[in-house]
């Protein structure tokens, strides 16, 4: 502001003194709030610059905030894993150490086991479920009631392997396969419907019986068939019915010809005439499938359903027998009200890995999303499930041999077949992103230094600079103050 | 007789020293008056008789630098010019909010992106959503306070210049007054000095408010000019009118026409009656009028216009989604279908073909526009610097539509509507002339869950942004100030992150594709706001732009501010000059006095002398 002249004194140098007031009332303020100024205006020609610093450091701040989140997630995720993975080791071991007393103990444990899984795998960090892909806010699995033992009118795993069970057996408890003579000196077997799903399937019939001739399996439904022939077959020879079962093993029964009237198992007594061994043969094979149907294409059976069973998800729902099991001969899509869906989590075509992102960087961003029903960690579900659910009689006497199919194929279902995902792989690749994590954060806190430097020297003061200027201007004004003093008081009027 | 000769003349010298004594005495009074000028006074010898001569006062003199006075005149209507946008800036830079404080734009524009960051890495968490929310509303809050302040500035703008032109009206009058009571007097006494010390006081006061040329002629009278010599003062005034707007709002604006002016105008009514606008002539270029004026019809408004931008931005750039263009290729000709179900007012079908015969190719812009009396456009109506603008009136529907456009492209493009409302756009076939190069149109998002990641994030009150132009001016104008987080989405987070019916409720997809948007996605912006050209608009993203807009302002203020303290430093420096040469000196007055003392003395002594003289001659 101009001020108007008063007389004599020169306003400029009023002006002056009001100016330099001004001044150190402003160095004061600098000194105080350590800017160098309150307004964009004030802060020179790197006001633009210094709007770009500070976005760029709140960036550099929100991503070490995303990093510390992620990797709070990921370290949950990394123990969880862990963990999961150990219970599918011990429950592997626990199998090789059971003898046949202790059947109930491994399944015991594998229960356990079971429920820590599903405990681990609704692990939450905050409210975030890591495990439910996209639906982060809904629990990934269901809890080990309901999907062993069903929830109300919602069928759980054992009602599925009993029925799969009940439907693979068949009435008879023979597979679904029907063992017949369609001629004095022939034993055939033939599926019992054509296109069914349950039992055994005919794979290839083949025998060193002398004179005896076998057919292939063929017609609808398959038979294969041996024909002795007229020449009875020698002791020691056999005759071998190769079987597939639902789980995708197979099995062949071989039986062996014996002179002994009183034959062991899976023998058959060379009678007087090939008709004689035929029905020997005949009631031996029927024997022999039904001793397998009960044991093997049991644990087979289970096994199936509980692939059915965590194959699933709310898209797929899990395949039932459909109909009456006992005579059942296909699968029906079960639906979310009538079984349990273990999974309940998000599926899509998005990879697991990207269903949860984190940006570490401007251009950088760190996948850590998992889904429970990765084929790793389904995989140990399933199995541990499977140990767990299946029921053994203490008295029936074929409990033995269908536990020891059954852990026969869980135990080595536990490790992943060559070229599968394992928990180990998720592990490292959730580690590859922590990696990422720490090395962001580590070049976040070398920018962050650069630009908080670059941006203290723009917005802010030297302390020291400022009180040397204080100290100057302080000196300037009493100076100024002094001689304008001085020069108000010379006046005429003190010397006439 | 000569020695009442000498005894007149000693009463006339005694008469004449009482008159220099009242001076002085005057002169030291007025010592520390505003605007008082030194007077002094003039003898003269005037003969008396045969042989004897006298004195007399002849006139009171104003000790004035006439070239210095004019000089600083000029520099004072430049100093209050400086000085009022200063301090117009400085307020302006207040409303930017100290650098880096939590009250600055950009601070609440960083806190927001953090918080869509927090949003991205846990989109199912409520907390993150409401977070994202609230940061946006502030944002919002931010730009509507921001937006007001600006208007308040304009709004006392407004007012300055009323109360400006109210003293200058009084100034004016007074001047003419003193005009006509000079004229009546023909000697230069003191009443005639301090009646031109007055007027003088009163010019000053004019010449703040607006910059003048002042003429002196015969008769102590003096007639004022604008600087574009329209007479303001002679023996009359001339008054100015002026009717200030109540509230101001961003779509007040001056106009030249004063049928679509929305805030009020200064007309010069001369004292015969006749108006004349002094805004549309630009005829007050300095002085705080001037100032005034600027800051309210060009600064404020481009400071408004940032704002808007800056708004505007934001809403298009998170709701605008584009519609492609369908081939269809009945040969001989070929060229799109374009679904235009979506097309809103504002929005625009992007049309790209090229004149065979020149090779040149057309980027032309179509815009929907439902108000047929905004039309035609302007080609800047778009930021597109390479585009040609074509406004179509949508409101009469598809047909009106293809009459509109068809008249536009003699038969090289051909429009048509097979059905619905999808634009049928082919070239001309045989006749090889056109060749459509690609169509699409972009469109604005109303829904929230549309499949799309664009959403109408920030809305117009409740009305969607688009843009829309109408006769009233476009959408745009004054949206900071109106703009809000759509009360939708407020009513309803989770849709910050579930895009689609049956969405995920923890996709970042949507929270990445917002902060992407508004962090990294280059857009190019409206030329209008003072940042960039018509020709080559500013484009980038929209932090950039704020830290443009930042340092424009600040650059603009910084430099108002040094204007202002340079022209202060010459006014002082002036009034210095004109002060040393008019204002009184206390020294020389005293000086002064002891001559007076001496003369009076001298005077009386003569008298003395003359008595005893003649008393001498009584006693012979």
């Amino acid at each position: 502001m101009t001020i108007s002249g008063v007389g004599l004194r020169s306003s400029a140098m009023v002006q002056s003194l009001v100016d330099m007031r001004a001044q150190l009332a402003d160095l004061q303020r600098q000194l105080g709030t350590g800017k160098k100024s309150q307004t964009y205006a004030g802060l020179g020609l790197d006001r633009g610059l210094s709007v770009g610093l500070r976005a760029h450091l709140s960036a550099l701040s929100s991503y070490d905030s995303t990093i510390n989140t992620a990797n709070v997630r990921m370290n949950l995720a990394q123990s969880a894993l862990t963990r999961i993975s150990d219970i599918g080791h011990e429950s592997k071991t626990n199998i090789a150490a059971t003898s046949d007393v202790s059947m109930q103990i491994a399944q015991q444990s594998a229960r356990s086991g079971l429920g820590e899984i599903l405990g681990l795998l609704n692990t939450q960090a905050g409210d975030r479920y890591i495990f439910s892909g996209l639906s982060a806010d809904q629990p990934p699995v269901e809890t080990i009631d309901h999907i062993l033992d069903g929830d109300g009118a919602r069928a759980g795993l054992k009602q599925l392997i009993a029925e799969r069970n009940l439907a693979d057996l068949g009435t008879g408890q023979m597979g679904r396969l029907v063992v017949s003579s369609p001629s004095p000196t022939s034993v055939a077997v033939s599926e019992d419907v054509a296109g069914s799903v349950f039992g055994f399937k005919l794979a290839a019939i083949s025998t060193t019986l002398t004179g005896a001739t076998v057919s292939a399996p063929a017609g609808s439904p398959p038979q294969m068939s041996v024909d002795l022939g007229a020449v009875n077959p020698n002791a020691g020879e056999t005759v071998s019915f190769a079987l597939n079962m639902p789980d995708g093993t197979s099995t062949t029964i071989t039986l062996t010809a014996t002179a002994s009237a009183n034959p062991g198992p899976n023998e058959f007594t060379i009678g007087v005439d090939t008709t004689a061994t035929a029905a020997n043969l005949q009631a031996a094979l029927t024997n022999a499938i039904g001793t397998a149907a009960r044991t093997t294409l049991a644990a087979a059976s289970a096994v199936q359903a509980s692939n059915e069973f965590f194959a699933a998800d709310t898209n797929n729902p899990p395949l039932r027998v459909s109909g009456p099991p006992a005579t059942a001969t296909s699968l029906v899509a079960g639906t979310a009200a009538d079984t349990v869906i273990w999974y309940t989590g998000e599926t899509s075509a998005t990879p697991a890995r990207q269903t949860a992102t984190a940006r570490i960087d401007d251009t950088i961003t760190a996948n850590y999303g998992m889904r429970a029903n990765e084929d790793a960690i389904r995989r140990t579900v399933q199995n541990v499930a499977t140990l767990a659910a299946v029921a053994f009689s203490a008295t029936n006497p074929d409990a033995q041999a269908e536990s020891s199919a059954l852990y026969d194929r869980v135990r080595p279902a536990l490790d992943a077949p060559p070229g599968a995902q394992k928990i180990e792989d998720i592990q490292a690749e959730i580690a590859g992103a922590q990696n990422s994590l720490a090395a962001a954060t580590e070049r976040h806190k070398q920018s962050s230094a650069t630009l908080s430097d670059l941006l203290q020297s723009i917005e802010g003061v030297s302390n020291e600079e400022v009180a040397a200027q204080i100290l100057a201007m302080q000196t300037n004004l009493q100076a100024s103050l002094q001689t304008t003093a001085m020069l108000y008081q010379t006046n005429i009027l003190q010397y006439i | 007789m000569s020695l009442g000769q000498a005894l007149a003349t000693s009463t006339a010298g005694l008469r004449a020293t009482q008159a220099a004594l009242a001076l002085t005495a005057s002169n030291v009074a007025n010592a520390d008056t505003p605007g008082y000028v030194r007077k002094t006074l003039t003898q003269v010898t005037s003969s008396a008789g045969a042989s004897g001569v006298s004195v007399r006062v002849d006139a009171i003199n104003r000790e004035l630098d006439q070239y210095l006075q004019r000089q600083l005149r000029t520099e004072m209507s430049g100093g209050a010019y400086a000085d009022l946008r200063a301090q117009f800036y400085s307020r302006l830079q207040s409303v930017y909010g100290a650098p880096g404080s939590a009250s600055s734009l950009e601070g609440v524009y960083n806190d927001f992106t953090t918080a869509l960051q927090a949003l991205a890495a846990s989109p199912e968490d409520s907390a993150a959503r409401s977070g994202a929310l609230s940061a946006a509303q502030i944002l919002a809050q931010q730009l509507n306070s921001m937006s007001n302040s600006v208007q308040g500035l304009r709004s006392d703008a407004e007012l300055g210049l009323s109360n400006a032109t109210q003293q200058a009206n009084n100034a004016m009058k007074a001047i003419a007054d003193i005009n006509r009571q000079l004229a009546t007097s023909v000697t230069q006494d003191a009443t005639a000095a301090t009646l031109k010390d007055q007027r003088d006081a009163y010019i000053d006061q004019l010449s703040k408010l607006m910059d003048i040329k002042v003429v002196e002629t015969d008769h102590n009278q003096v007639n004022v000019f604008t600087n574009s010599g329209i007479q303001l003062v002679g023996r009359d005034a001339a008054q100015f009118s002026f009717q200030p707007q109540g509230t101001m709002t961003a779509t007040a604006q001056w106009n030249a026409d004063p049928a679509k002016s929305t805030v009020g105008s200064l007309v010069l009514v001369s004292p015969s009656g006749g108006t004349y606008d002094l805004i549309a002539n630009n005829a007050v270029r300095s002085g705080q009028i001037a100032a005034y004026i600027e800051m309210r019809d060009q600064i404020l408004v481009e400071a408004q216009a940032q704002l808007d931008t800056i708004a505007s931005s934001m809403a298009q750039a998170l709701s605008s989604t584009t519609v492609p263009g369908q081939p269809y290729n009945p040969m001989p000709q070929s060229g799109f279908d374009l679904d235009t179900s979506a097309l809103l007012p504002g929005n625009t079908i992007h049309l790209t073909w090229t004149d065979t015969i020149t090779g040149k190719q057309h980027n032309v812009s179509i815009v929907r526009v439902d108000d047929p009396n905004a039309l035609p456009l302007k080609n800047d109506a778009t930021a597109d610097p390479n585009d040609e603008v074509i406004g179509v009136d949508f409101s009469g529907g598809m047909g009106s539509v293809i009459t509109q456009l068809n008249a536009k492209f003699a038969g090289k493009v051909n429009f048509s509507n097979p059905s619905g409302n999808t634009l049928r756009i082919l070239d001309d076939g045989l006749g090889n002339l056109a060749d459509i190069d690609a169509v699409s149109a972009t469109v604005t998002q109303t829904s929230l869950v549309g499949g799309t990641l664009a959403l109408p994030f920030f809305t117009d009150a409740t009305s969607p942004y688009t843009g829309a132009i109408t006769s009233l001016g476009s959408q745009s104008v004054g949206f900071a100030g109106r703009m809000v987080v759509n009360p939708a989405l407020l009513a309803d987070p989770s849709k910050l992150v579930v895009y689609q019916s049956g969405g995920y409720t923890a996709d970042p997809a949507r929270p990445n594709f917002i902060y992407d948007q508004l962090t990294t996605a280059s857009l190019t912006f409206d030329p209008h706001s003072g940042i960039g050209s018509v020709g080559s608009p500013f484009s980038g993203n929209l932090p950039s732009y704020l830290r443009q807009m930042v340092s424009m302002q600040g650059e603009a203020a910084d430099n108002a501010s040094s204007l202002a303290a340079g022209q202060d430093v010459v006014v002082n420096a002036l009034q210095g000059r004109v002060a040393e040469g008019s204002s009184v000196n206390i020294d020389e007055e005293m000086a002064n006095l002891l001559n007076l003392q001496t003369a009076y003395a001298a005077n009386a002594r003569i008298m003395s002398a003359v008595k005893d003289m003649l008393d001498t001659l009584m006693k012979m």
